[in-house]
């Protein structure tokens, strides 16, 4: 599936800005962004419930143009499920197939098949509303694979759930994506659920795409500000070029930084707090890591984990340790050095 | 300084609440009471226990059928005419529902689809005519369909007829559509705009033409509204009195006007009251089915 120069405006609002995007057979694709990014709107228009203003869509090399929805081989789970209330669980999932005047045997055939995917084919003469939360979604799921369409499109289909639940589906979704070999287009504003499921993520900010790439890439080489900031928790520190690979940040402490050039311009620099390491003041550091000198100003336990904030060069930043056995806790107010590999820094566009 | 709680406590908590609730209530209940359930009572007794003496008066006897039987009898000149007029209120009454869902449908639909700001402005419109009295607009029927009125001028100058449509079954079924349209398309206006929008998607989105969504989703769902409306329209249609006497002729007369009759001309009330009771059951039963057939698909 290919979007090339997608363009959504309503009135005076851009939606989606131009937007390129290849999205390969067979990929669990996730659009991820804060509500408002566009994400949705993205979606909507790939189904064909809205029309671009500009650009082209095209499904399995065939252009969409202003193809109605009943004629794009795709199929949508919705946010709210959508279920039709007034009809049992088997006839929601058959509805599709009887709307393209598939045999009536041959619809209990795949009915029955579709819901025993998805174990729920006990339920079949259930209203949508007899159902829990999870079973609902569940149908959604089945009343749009039953088709076997060339795209799956999934809106926040997990939003609603509580949060074990929909852990237990975020694994449940991707077994079954890797079964049917189906391209999932997964729409999503949460962070970790894309990085689990996903092949591939894109980032998208204000109706433009930012950033594409497999999960890791995104985390840990973020090329901009906004995606560094929106995935997961990040020190963003302005500095200086000082020359030789060298910045120079805060109060003029020089740490050096893979890929910088020149000297004088400004840049951000990004670091992961658990990338960062905590240490006594005169203890030994490996070879090449950047070292700086600072004070605890706050330490906060996660159960897993602990956060710390440490006042550095006229800066702060977020320190992340691991609850390991043997742990050695500093206590807010006490000396202390960070350290890290000179490669977990990356420099982000503003 | 409170007890604990035991379920002796508890039920006389609940028993206090089931008080209040009767006693805010009994305002709505006296008002039924006084007039409804015994007007009812008197229009009972006087169809079984009253007869009509000859010089118009009721008197009272011995419980009877006569009043009722006279509905199935044939008059003097052989005629059922009591059935006949039950039978032309009851088919006007229905088709004057039909027409009504037929226009009141899209009319909701556009209404409930537009804008919050047109939506309002729009529904004002619908319930402007309820400002004037009833009575004066379906006068003013009477001179837009009379002999010099426009509608004549129109059929007349289209070469199709002269002859006016006041006093005709078709006047009357015009005032009927025009006078309890606004009460079709109010509840279905209510149905449609509280529809779920993403089940008309679903169903675009699993191969369903915009026709065919329609027919298995916005159809179906919108349908308490179709029952609602559909009620609010063929029970006053079925009793109307007001619109055939000023729009229809003599052979027009419907089951109201007739009753009427037996009222203040006949003077026969035991006879009158009868027809009044068949009418009421008539009504509360097609109700009930209605009701019934329509909560069972939903």
């Amino acid at each position: 599936m290919v979007l090339s120069g997608v363009t959504k405006r309503f009135g005076d609002v851009t939606a989606v800005d131009g937007m390129n995007l290849e999205i390969r057979d067979g990929e669990f694709f996730s659009l991820l962004g804060p509500s408002g990014c566009g994400k949705t709107t993205t979606l909507r228009m790939i189904a064909g419930f809205e029309y671009p203003t500009e650009g082209s869509v095209r499904i399995q090399g065939r252009e969409m143009g202003l193809e109605p929805p009943n004629r794009r081989p795709v199929n949508t789970v919705f946010q709210s499920y959508a279920l039709f209330p007034h009809m049992t669980v088997a006839e929601n999932v058959g509805f599709g197939l009887k709307m393209r005047g598939v045999g009536r045997s041959e619809i209990a055939e795949r009915v029955a098949r579709a819901l025993d995917q998805v174990q729920l084919a006990h339920r079949s003469d259930a209203r949508p509303s007899q159902l829990s939360g999870g079973q609902q979604q569940r149908v959604a799921l089945a009343r749009a694979l039953v088709n076997e369409p060339a795209v799956l499109l999934l809106d926040e289909p997990l939003g609603a759930l509580d949060l074990k639940l929909r852990q237990a589906m975020q694994v449940e979704l991707k077994e079954l994506q890797e079964r049917v070999g189906i391209t999932f287009v997964y729409v999503t504003h949460d962070q970790e659920e894309a990085l689990t499921m996903s092949d591939r993520i894109g980032v998208m900010n204000e109706g433009r795409l930012l950033q594409v790439g497999e999960p890791e890439a995104i985390y840990e080489r973020p090329t901009s500000r906004f995606v560094a900031d929106f995935i997961g928790h990040i020190n963003l520190v302005t500095a200086e070029c000082a020359g030789s690979g060298m910045v120079r940040i805060g109060d003029g402490a020089e740490v050096a930084v893979p890929g910088v050039q020149g000297a004088g311009g400004k840049v951000t620099i990004a670091l992961r707090p658990e990338r960062l390491h905590l240490t006594a003041p005169d203890a030994d550091i490996p070879a090449g890591a950047n070292r700086l000198r600072g004070v605890v100003r706050r330490r906060v336990y996660h159960g897993d984990g602990f956060t710390y904030e440490v006042a550095v060069a006229g800066t702060v930043l977020e320190v992340r340790t691991e609850n390991t056995p043997g742990l050695v806790r500093y206590e807010a107010g006490s000396d202390i050095c960070v350290y890290w590999d000179p490669s977990a820094a990356n420099l982000v566009e503003d | 300084m409170a007890a604990p709680v035991t379920p002796e406590l508890e039920a006389a908590a609940e028993r206090a609440q089931a008080r209040r609730g009767l006693l805010v209530s009994l305002p709505a209940y006296a008002y039924l009471v006084v007039f409804f359930a015994i007007p009812l009572v008197i229009v009972f007794v006087v169809s079984v226990f009253g007869r009509r003496n000859p010089r118009g008066a009721t008197v009272y006897g011995p419980p009877t059928l006569d009043a009722y039987r006279k509905i199935f009898e044939p008059g003097p000149d052989g005629s059922y005419l009591v059935l006949e007029i039950v039978w032309r209120s009851l088919w006007l009454s229905v088709v004057t529902t039909i027409v009504c869902l037929l226009l009141a449908y899209p009319l909701a639909y556009y209404i409930a689809t537009r804008t919050p700001r047109v939506r309002n402005a729009l529904l004002v419109l619908v319930m402007i005519p309820f400002w004037s009295n009833f009575l004066v607009r379906t006068y003013a029927w009477r001179v837009l369909l009379g002999r010099s009125g426009p509608v004549t001028a129109v059929t007349s100058a289209l070469g199709l007829t002269d002859t006016p449509m006041i006093f005709t079954v078709n006047a009357v079924l015009i005032g009927l559509v025009y006078g309890f349209l606004p009460f079709m398309v109010l509840p279905l206006y209510a149905a449609i705009e509280r529809m779920d929008w993403s089940l008309v998607e679903a169903a675009r989105d699993l191969y369903a033409s915009g026709w065919q969504a329609f027919r298995k989703i916005t159809w179906p769902l919108s349908r308490p509204g179709v029952i609602a409306g559909s009620i609010l329209v063929f029970i006053p249609a079925f009793g109307a009195y007001v619109t055939p006497e000023i729009l229809g002729g003599s052979k027009t007369t419907l089951l109201g006007s007739y009753i009427v009759r037996q009222f203040l001309q006949a003077r026969d009330a035991p006879f009158g009251s009868a027809l009044s009771f068949v009418l009421m059951s008539v009504m509360l039963g097609a109700t009930i089915v209605y009701f019934r057939t329509g909560a069972r698909n939903l």
